[in-house]
């Protein structure tokens, strides 16, 4: 019926109780097993973790996005005073606290970076500080004019420093918030909802920020000579897609263990959904528009990175992103009824989550093979790129998955941490809105 | 008036009140019944109780959409979103007919080697039209959906339906519908809770029903006339005419201004041109070292083209680097980035079949640029050479001495030996790929 406010059903189970602790066990317990079989997996490789801990930058940034994707639900809830989301933004709140056991976990690869360890990060190889030295004129002058004077900004000191900052910030901020609510859970007082009001605008351009620069120092990096100044947008965009997805999943699960049935409907999946399609869009907008302008200036410097990419086996990954991340769901999620019907978004949830993996993955590998080929192919001097490009190989390897499931697994015991006391933000003056949103 | 509502009477007449007493005299035929309910909650129950009654010509009227009216009064979900679709793939596909025709098919253009048929250069376009027939489908799919514009209805008779717009939520049910009845549908519509139910007629002259016979005459006249140029450009497009241009700004294409190079008699020679005057030089012009403005070296054994640099510049990598920039941009469109004569644009003339190419300035087998002096290479650069056309007017003097540097130190490398470069630096010759 078309009540414009609902008040909480009498028999609604809003209390976490054990929840959040099986579910942080579960995670421990994922993360533990599939981070052992991924260490032994590196270590039979004889790489010196290379291979590991390209696959964990790819995984780190995985959990990292969807934590960022969360998180900017529950600041543009405040920002724009929205109703919606009011039902499910407590849920969204405890995600977004797994910033700081995320950030941790991504200790594993930034402490071998300052420890001196090179494989990862080509800027932190001594050949690029060799560059540097009078002596190697001609490798300044032919091998990284552009990246000579990137050196300053991608040091493993100053990397290191950019991320401690990024990991206090995002903490702080997702603390700020959470804190704020649960205080309003004891008090009502309806000021609470006004002050995170307040500090969601400047918090949101912080965050803003931070999230490019993130982008730029952990994912962009990794080519370090090759810039596009849309990329943090391009991979916020990804991460929102994770974030909604990962959402609306965790969402599900919480309702079947008979929690939160009578307050979150298909009405609010079906909003769930709506910012599913939207960021599947700007992520593939985003995503062209930084191809298309690279593509049509046709500078050398630019146009490298799409080279790895877009020839040789990574075409086919590149032809399943524009396929699987774009447009298969974009066509899909359209209709309202995919947005409403649980199962149906839940595929769709799913499927997204997966391919914004392979997002990060083809962000990020096609690097690991540059650097193999670069110091190990006699066909590389011959000419620019060409024999390069044409050996390039995806590689997916067991170890991609299971530290991608290892790190899911520390996600989870990250969210389980918060997911205590009210799973509704129960003195939320909006609360009533939310529970009688209907989409016209 | 609001404030004179009375709760519902069956009888109708009992209930108006009023500015409604004006319309009561001169009444037409009934037209349908307007029951006010007083939440948007109650209005959507009475719209469930008519439609479950098998009522199907009613209507409600709220200041705001209300959320679930559409299901309470049986109305199905609008197609107009798989409309939209279809207009927006429609337009897609219509974007890129479009620049398929234009660009690939009808007037093919080579711009700079580019393919003439890309899918991703048309992509923008591709997807601004499909936003523009989306949105115009939405647009006017909208209006036709509900039957808009209607600039008038039988219920404006009514005094309480001006505050549809403001604070009434209404239910109308029109007389037309099969089980109207005029005892049975007024007690139905009070029993579903309305606080007034009133008879609304139409007016007793149907004239006033119809448009008025100005504006229909109004759009048929402005539609021809918005037709008229269209015709004027068809008929163009089809003959042909001795008459001159009609010129709708006649002082803008005939502008009383004398352009250069044009006839003037106002002065003897009958030239607009006016020429320097002799024995005067311009400030800055004067240009009295023949070596540095000309190239030339005047000695007793009479004018030649000098074989070194003239003594203002100081030759060093600088000069070398402004000279390779300079070169870049006025020569290598013709000579080429490696001065051997195939630039872009003899590249494109190759492309289209012709045969035409730039001197090669480093060619050792055919040494004509090599063999020049200095200043007949300034000279050049200057005045031009066969069809190549003089830079005089757009690259400074000191520039056109860099240039020629340049160009000297490309005809040096580009007939370099391994012997040219010095042995520390050998070893770097096998250079790796250029990397991401």
């Amino acid at each position: 019926m078309s009540a414009l406010q609902k008040s909480l059903h009498p028999d609604e189970k809003y209390k976490a109780g054990k929840l959040g602790q099986s579910l942080s066990r579960i995670g421990l317990v994922i993360a533990l097993v599939f981070l052992a079989i991924s260490v032994l997996l590196g270590w039979t490789k004889g790489d010196h973790f290379k291979r590991f801990l390209f696959a964990y930058v790819i995984g780190w940034s995985y959990i990292f996005s969807i934590c960022v994707g969360v998180f900017w639900l529950v600041m543009l809830h405040h920002l724009v005073r929205g109703r919606w989301a009011t039902v499910v933004r407590r849920i969204a709140e405890a995600m977004s606290m797994a910033f700081p056991v995320v950030f941790v976990s991504g200790l594993v690869f930034v402490i071998p970076l300052v420890a001196g360890y090179h494989d990862l990060y080509y800027w932190a190889h001594p050949d690029a500080a060799l560059c540097l030295e009078p002596a190697a004129a001609a490798c300044k002058e032919y091998l990284n004019p552009t990246l000579l004077h990137k050196l300053g900004w991608l040091s493993p000191g100053f990397f290191a420093g950019r991320y401690v900052v990024y990991g206090v910030l995002y903490s702080a901020m997702a603390a700020y918030f959470t804190k704020k609510s649960r205080q309003q859970d004891e008090t009502g007082d309806p000021k609470l909802s006004e002050d995170m009001r307040v500090a969601s605008g400047p918090a949101m351009i912080v965050y803003a920020l931070i999230t490019c620069f993130a982008a730029f120092d952990v994912l962009m990096s990794m080519a370090p000579k090759w810039y596009s100044t849309i990329y943090g947008v391009n991979f916020w965009g990804s991460a929102c897609v994770g974030g909604f997805a990962a959402l609306g999943l965790v969402v599900l699960g919480i309702q079947r263990t008979g929690r939160l049935t009578h307050s979150i409907s298909p009405e609010h999946y079906h909003d769930i959904g709506k910012w599913m399609f939207a960021f599947t869009f700007f992520w593939a907008y985003t995503a062209f528009s930084q191809f298309m302008l690279q593509w049509y200036g046709n500078m050398p410097e630019e146009t490298v990175w799409y080279k790895y990419r877009l020839f040789g086996e990574w075409q086919w990954v590149s032809i399943a992103m524009l396929v699987g991340f774009w447009a298969f769901p974009f066509v899909f999620l359209m209709s309202r009824w995919t947005k409403r019907i649980v199962p149906s978004l839940v595929f769709f949830a799913v499927w997204q989550l997966v391919f914004h993996w392979l997002d990060l993955y083809w962000n990020v590998m096609p690097s690991y093979d540059w650097l193999t080929l670069a110091h190990g192919s006699a066909s590389v001097s011959q000419g620019p790129l060409a024999g390069a490009v044409l050996e390039h190989r995806v590689g997916f390897s067991p170890i991609d998955i299971t530290v991608w499931l290892g790190l899911i697994g520390v996600l989870l015991a990250g969210i389980g941490r918060n997911l205590r006391g009210n799973l509704l933000p129960i003195k939320d003056p909006t609360l009533g809105l939310s529970l009688a949103h209907e989409n016209l | 008036m609001s404030d004179e509502r009375t709760p519902g009477s069956p009888s109708g007449a009992g209930a108006r009140s009023g500015a409604n007493e004006h319309d009561d005299r001169r009444d037409g035929p009934l037209y349908g019944l307007l029951a006010e309910y007083d939440t948007p909650g109650e209005l959507v129950e009475a719209a469930r109780k008519v439609r479950d009654a098998g009522y199907t010509e009613f209507d409600c009227y709220s200041p705001f959409p209300v959320h679930g009216i559409d299901e309470a009064m049986g109305i199905k979900r609008t197609i107009l979103p798989v409309l939209i679709f279809l207009g927006g793939f429609a337009g897609t596909c219509g974007g890129l007919l479009l620049q398929w025709w234009c660009n690939a098919y009808n007037w093919p253009w080579n711009i700079s080697g580019k393919p003439v048929w890309s899918i991703p250069a048309n992509v923008p376009i591709g997807f601004e039209t499909t936003i523009l027939l989306a949105v115009f489908t939405s647009f006017f799919g909208m209006w036709i959906a509900n039957k808009l514009p209607q600039v008038w209805h039988p219920f404006f008779r009514n005094e309480r339906f001006n505050h549809v717009t403001d604070d009434a939520f209404l239910l109308g049910i029109e007389a037309r519908d099969r089980r109207f009845d005029a005892e049975a549908t007024p007690r139905l519509l009070s029993e579903a809770g309305a606080i007034s139910v009133e008879r609304v007629h139409l007016d007793p002259d149907p004239a006033t029903r119809q448009m008025p016979k100005w504006i229909t005459a109004f759009i048929v006249a402005s539609t021809a006339f918005a037709l008229i140029p269209f015709a004027i450009a068809a008929k163009a497009r089809t003959s042909h005419s001795p008459d001159p241009h009609i010129h709708i700004f006649p002082d803008m294409d005939f502008q009383p201004k004398y352009k250069s190079d044009t006839a003037m008699d106002l002065f003897g020679d009958g030239r607009e041109n006016r020429g320097e005057i002799s024995g005067t030089v311009a400030r800055g012009s004067l240009g009295a070292d023949d070596t540095f403005y000309r190239g030339i070296e005047r000695g007793a054994d009479g004018d030649h083209w000098t074989t070194k640099f003239p003594q203002q510049l100081e030759i060093n990598e600088q000069l070398i680097k402004r000279g390779k920039n300079r070169f870049e941009i006025y020569c290598s469109p013709c000579h080429g980035y490696d001065g051997r004569g195939m630039g872009a644009i003899p590249q494109r003339v190759a492309a289209s079949g012709g045969a035409w190419q730039a001197r090669n300035l480093v060619d050792a087998g055919n040494p004509v640029a090599i063999n020049m002096p200095n200043g007949q290479l300034f000279n050049t650069i200057s005045n031009g050479y066969n069809t190549m056309m003089g830079y005089a007017a757009q690259i400074p003097h000191a520039d056109r001495w860099a240039i020629v540097l340049y160009v000297r130190a490309l005809q040096r490398s580009q007939n370099a030996s391994l012997d040219d470069i010095p042995p520390d630096h050998r070893s770097g010759m096998q250079m790796p790929e250029a990397t991401p």
